[in-house]
């Protein structure tokens, strides 16, 4: 054997193990940087308008006036309707995927599922205002209101602008998220295992329902709150078919009324404002989402762990 | 000595893509007897079992040709294939609890998919069968635990519970003492000249002497054909085939 040059091999390593050091502390030096931009930036709304940010229902820039709940409830309720039924779909093609389809139909489904997840937010915003826009309105919210739309959540004018296709561009958006990711998973499912039930008579869904996804489910799981993630954070595509109005869901509750995100609040109003507390109270909004969204992971990180714990994975 | 024919395989023949891996197989399996399915690695053994309960044509580009006529009914074709896997149930080389799964619902996973039994009868049948395979004393105090925190041994009794808890008329087992320590391998093999009482044994071995132990009947498999198939006495005593003999004398593979 040749001799090593231990004294070079030793610097390499601790050079080495120094760099990943700095790497990871420039990596939290930078998430504690910006977040303590935006409280710093945020301050004079934080302490001009208190806890009335968090409770106020009305947005007059002009008066002053700067309540983020409907902003609030929009990202909230569309992030959440559209990752709800962005589930049982990704599941879906997960399922068809991994257990149904001929290896030709793989290759094209991953492709275009690739492709899903690659159209820039801008292009999802395009195609709803344009495509999915009317023709949600005509086929799906005005036989919806004529209907049933003596129940205020469904009730008219059905706007083609709506929360509800926000909700439903964020699903679309979100399926190739979680589907891919399931896929992954879904596919990792031991053989022995699946063999084991199979061999006991069950079918192929009898083995993906007892086997796979048990086996799957806390990285299921992860990937739904990946999904719930981006479609919490994501600006453009909202922004442009959500409608940005302050009336949902005090003035209205209809899903087919126009409404707000924290996003689409900040991009359509940061340029254009010009008074400390307004530019403050936008950037506050940031926090509220930042907030929101470690929330959420936290929570789900205590889910996991706890699960993991059990020893059932 | 031999009873009636439980299951009679005609003409099987078995591929892996263009691979023949099982050549012309002709076989009757005695009714409520061991059967050693024994030969050198790669020669055919998993192919050949695993063609039997349909498994087989589980894995992509895998066909299989030729009947299996179980009490004169054939799997391939005169059976649905989930009630042919009912029927002749499995057990593999690596135990495979479900590990998301307690003990004792590992050991009635295959009736809760059928689904008529109350949760009475299945905690009845759970504790039926784990007495059968000889777990019931060790373990009934922690019926609640994931399967797959038996040890090896336990977790391959777990296994054949699980099978058996299905009344299969034949169980398939394909080297299930591979993994295991001597010890367990002792009491497993006693199991199976118990389960024999109830229904056919199939099992896989590549230890000579395993088969002589417990088998009634031995198939020898040589380069995906059956060389030789006789009663265990005949293919150890007098084997008609000289590389039968060789294989038994631990001279090849
Ligand atoms: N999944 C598979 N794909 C392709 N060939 C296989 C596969 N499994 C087994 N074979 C081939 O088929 C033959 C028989 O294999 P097998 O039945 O597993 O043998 P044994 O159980 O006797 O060791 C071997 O030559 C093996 O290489
Ligand atoms: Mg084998």
């Amino acid at each position: 054997m040749p001799r090593r040059n231990s004294r070079f091999f030793n610097l390499q390593d601790s050079v080495f193990k120094y760099l990943l050091i700095g790497v990871s502390a420039f990596v939290v030096l930078l998430f504690i940087t910006l977040f303590y931009m935006l409280i710093d930036r945020s301050f004079p709304s934080i302490s001009i308008n208190g806890l009335s940010t968090l409770t106020g229902t009305v947005w007059n820039s002009a008066a002053g006036i700067f309540g983020a709940v409907p902003a609030i409830a929009g990202t909230l309720f569309s992030a959440v309707i559209a990752t709800l039924f962005a589930i049982p779909i990704s599941l879906g093609v997960a399922i068809y995927f991994t257990e149904y389809a001929p290896s030709r139909i793989k290759s094209v489904l991953s492709l275009f599922i690739d492709l899903l997840a690659a159209i820039p937010s801008v292009i999802y915003g395009i195609w709803g205002l344009w495509v999915i826009s009317p023709l949600i309105k005509i086929y799906v919210q005005q036989p919806i209101v004529g209907a049933i739309g003596f129940i205020p959540i469904f009730a008219g004018p059905a706007y083609g602008l709506s929360i509800f296709l926000a909700s439903m561009i964020l699903t679309i958006m979100v399926i190739p998220i979680i589907s891919s990711l399931s896929i992954e998973l879904l596919g990792g499912t031991p053989p022995s295992l699946r063999e084991g039930l199979i061999s006991l008579g069950a079918t192929k869904w009898e083995t993906v329902r007892h086997v796979g996804i048990p086996f799957a489910r806390l990285g299921i799981f992860s990937a739904i709150i990946l999904g719930l993630g981006r479609a919490l954070g994501e600006t453009m595509a909202v922004t442009m078919v959500i409608g940005n109005s302050y009336l949902w869901p005090f003035e209205t509750s209809s899903l087919f009324a126009p409404a707000t995100t924290i996003t689409s609040k900040i991009a359509s109003e940061l340029y254009e404002a010009t008074s400390t507390l307004h530019i403050a109270s936008l950037i506050e909004l940031a926090l509220i989402l930042l907030v929101i969204t470690l929330l959420i992971n936290t929570v789900a990180r205590l889910i996991i762990n706890r699960t993991i714990k059990r020893g059932y994975y | 000595m031999s009873n009636s024919t439980k299951l009679d395989i005609q003409n099987l023949n078995a591929w892996f893509c263009e691979k023949h891996a099982l050549k012309n197989v002709n076989v009757k399996i005695p009714d409520k007897e061991v059967v050693a399915v024994i030969g050198p690695s790669g020669c055919g053994k998993s192919t050949f079992v695993r063609c039997i309960n349909r498994m087989h044509e589980l894995i992509p580009g895998a066909k299989a040709s030729g009947k299996a006529l179980l009490d004169g009914v054939d799997v391939y074709g005169g059976m649905d294939v989930m009630d042919v896997r009912r029927k002749i149930g499995m057990v593999f080389q690596k135990p495979n609890p479900f590990p998301n799964m307690s003990v004792a619902d590992n050991v009635v996973a295959g009736l809760k998919l059928v689904g008529t039994h109350s949760k009475k009868e299945l905690a009845e049948i759970a504790e039926e069968r784990l007495k059968s395979v000889g777990l019931w004393e060790e373990i009934k105090d922690e019926l609640k635990k994931s399967g797959a925190s038996l040890s090896g041994g336990q977790q391959q009794r777990l296994c054949i519970a699980r099978a058996l808890a299905m009344n299969p008329e034949v169980i398939l087992m394909d080297e299930p003492t591979s993994a295991l320590d001597p010890a367990s391998t002792a009491k497993l093999e006693e199991l199976v000249k118990k389960l024999k009482n109830e229904i056919s044994v199939v099992i896989i071995t590549h230890n000579v002497s395993q088969a002589a132990r417990i088998s009634d009947m031995t198939a020898f498999f040589y380069l995906g054909e059956l060389v030789e198939f006789d009663e265990t006495r005949n293919i150890f005593e007098h084997p008609k085939n000289p590389l039968t003999e060789r294989y038994i004398t631990g001279r090849f593979g």
